[in-house]
């Protein structure tokens, strides 16, 4: 059973938000922010050309054209890889844990578990960031000496920053399986 | 005993210093302005370099405005990241007693934890 509801992120840039249901316990949200533009990927590397075109007119130095190309293909490539993120993921199986995925623009796909005695709770917390006050999904993780510390808080969505609306759809969706926990303490 | 009314020792202060600081401007004046070389003939010769009078004030009016951006970065600096607790709680909130609920009287003020804060503002069906 899965659904997709489009939203907005906290500057502005069109997101999804997918839900898909496995079972009673297992739900799966997946934000997807917007796709590399071409429009934005030419103006960058026309720009970055530009400035090689003027900076061999002045200098007559025919290394810079060809150093540009290189820095325009290996500023892409690092780019893909390392800075842009597609898709980011949050899978909350009731009785074992929380897997956070975040997947880049080049196909890696880094993953993070946390299992579920290590849970206190998700909340949205909301926090000074940039100039900005904006609202954020996060994982309060127990302090094992004092069970109501916390002793870590794991902030979700980095970099696709939902808005509050999108935020609630999914608080609503992990508090309904964290729920479940209390009221079933034996199973496992 | 410290009310911020005036007192006739502040206002003596405030004189004196009123003196004071137009003493100093018009020494500064003379320092920059007079040629050395009359300052010589009437016998005052042991000055600091003239360069000062104009390097001080540029030092100062630069040192104004790293100031406002020093500032800023600051700020950034102090700002608790995302992923930091001092978000959600802090030692005050983590060593509160809890007082006991009385009938007829108004409930004592604490830190509500973040949990309970969420689920009372996202969770009920409206």
């Amino acid at each position: 059973m899965a659904e997709e509801r489009r939203f907005r992120s906290a500057s502005g840039a069109p997101i999804a938000l997918r839900r898909r249901q496995h079972s009673a316990s297992c739900r799966e949200l997946a934000v997807r922010g917007p796709r590399l533009q071409l429009r934005s990927l030419s103006a960058a590397t026309s720009a970055v050309w530009l400035a090689a075109y003027g900076l061999f007119a002045l200098s007559e130095n025919s290394m810079v054209l060809s150093a540009a190309i290189f820095i325009t293909l290996i500023g892409l490539i690092i780019y893909l890889h390392f800075v842009k993120i597609d898709q980011e993921s949050l899978l909350v199986i009731g009785s074992l844990g929380i897997q956070v995925t975040s997947s880049y623009a080049s196909g890696k796909e880094s993953t993070t578990f946390i299992e579920m005695g290590q849970v206190k709770d998700v909340v949205i917390n909301e926090a000074i960031h940039m100039q900005k006050v904006i609202y954020y999904l996060c994982i309060l993780l127990q302090d094992p000496d004092d069970p109501q510390g916390v002793s870590e808080v794991v902030p979700l969505f980095q970099s696709s920053k939902p808005r509050l609306d999108c935020l609630i759809e999914v608080y609503k969706s992990c508090q309904e399986i964290l729920g479940q926990r209390k009221t079933a303490p034996q199973s496992s | 005993e410290n009310s911020p009314a005036p007192l006739p020792e502040r206002a003596i202060y405030g004189f004196a210093l009123f003196l004071g600081s137009w003493f100093g401007f018009i020494l500064y004046l003379i320092w920059a302005y007079i040629p050395e070389t009359w300052l010589f003939s009437l016998g005052l010769t042991y000055w600091p370099q003239k360069y000062w009078a104009v390097a001080l004030p540029v030092y100062l009016l630069v040192a104004v405005g790293i100031g406002y951006i020093l500032l800023f970065g600051i700020n950034m600096m102090s700002t608790a990241p995302l992923n930091s607790t001092h978000t959600v709680t802090d030692n005050y909130a983590k060593k509160q007693q809890h007082k006991k609920f009385q009938e007829e009287a108004i409930p004592a003020l604490r830190d509500i934890p973040i949990s309970e804060v969420n689920r009372m503002f996202f969770l009920p069906e409206k």
